[in-house]
């Protein structure tokens, strides 16, 4: 067997530790912006602005924060399109779930005088 | 024989740009059915606060700046996380032991402020068995707790486990990964609580 029969493996120019260091800078980032966003919301509700406006700023600060861990801190954003199916269909069950009993329970649906009685 | 090998490596490569590893591929099937659990909970303490609204006055016990706090600890853990399986993933096992024991250390102090909270609304009259307020309230962030307390027992094993020598850094970084997705998870779930459940409540006419 010749030195040429035989194939090497390939080697990379690039650190392998390059994209964790590049992940380090995005995870310090991220938990500064986490922290500022939890802080606007603390004084966010204390504000007296109108409260669909008050309300409509948390659910988008919050969803922020929600899908920011979920991208960069569970590397979502880096992992197999399986992963985000797996979770997903589970988030899309308790969204579906959260929604349906919003409206079957709502105060105009639930016979209040009927519960009271027991 | 060397373009058989080329294209046995090539095949290789592809073959490993498939490969899911299955423990991760458990841990997020699993999260998944958390947030169905997850989401049952919040539901029904919201719509229990719709149907009675008059039950209880959270605002009375609710101490916004303290839950805060403990919002800020959950998400600075997680970044520790983070940090804890970079390090992992990069074979540094010192520094995976110092983002883990900062990770324990801020779940401990998320924790207590937990256990203080619940000993402070059961002092003002707040117990499981007050009201619906009360029910829903305890078992949904009392659920989170226990969820916390968990990580906690895991993130300890996983600890005092790199100290046998039995750790390789690059075999159990999926064990690593997997138990921070566990972490990450915990922190997600209280991040809906706190809107939905504190916040919410000193909106006006919400």
């Amino acid at each position: 067997m010749s030195d040429t029969d035989y194939a090497p493996l390939p080697v990379s120019d690039k650190n392998p530790h390059e994209g964790e260091n590049e992940k380090y800078h995005t995870f310090v980032n991220l938990a500064l912006v986490l922290s500022a966003i939890t802080g606007v919301e603390l004084v966010l509700v204390y504000m007296p602005f109108n409260s669909v406006f008050i309300f409509t700023v948390l659910l988008a600060l919050s969803l922020f924060k929600f899908v920011a861990v979920i991208a960069w801190f569970m590397h979502l954003l880096y992992d197999k399109l399986i992963m985000t199916l797996a979770f997903g269909t589970g988030m899309v069950i308790a969204t579906g779930t959260f929604v349906a009993l919003g409206f079957l329970m709502s105060p105009s649906n639930v016979d209040m005088e009927a519960i009271t009685q027991f | 024989m060397s373009d058989t090998a080329n294209a046995h490596n090539e095949e290789e490569d592809s073959h490993a740009g498939l490969v899911v590893e299955n423990k991760k591929l458990l841990m997020w099937l699993f999260l998944g059915s958390d947030c169905m659990f997850f989401g049952t909970l919040i539901s029904t303490h919201l719509i229990y606060r719709k149907l009675y609204p008059q039950s209880y006055d959270p605002l009375v016990v609710f101490d916004l700046e303290l839950t805060s706090f403990s919002t800020f600890i959950l998400l600075m853990s997680s970044f520790l996380m983070a940090l804890a399986v970079s390090a992992m993933h990069k074979g540094q096992l010192k520094s995976f032991r110092r983002n883990v024991l900062g990770v324990i250390f801020f779940g401990l102090i998320f924790l207590s402020c937990q256990v203080y909270e619940f000993a402070h609304f059961t002092n003002e009259g707040l117990t499981l068995s007050t009201n619906t307020f009360g029910s829903t309230f305890y078992l949904m962030t009392g659920t989170h707790g226990v969820h916390v307390a968990i990580g906690i027992f895991w993130l300890l094993c996983l600890y005092f486990y790199s100290h046998t020598g039995k750790m390789d850094a690059h075999e159990s970084a999926i064990d690593v990964e997997v138990a921070g997705l566990y972490w990450h998870f915990v922190d997600i779930v209280w991040i809906v609580i706190f809107t939905a459940v504190y916040l919410i409540e000193y909106i006006p006419g919400f």
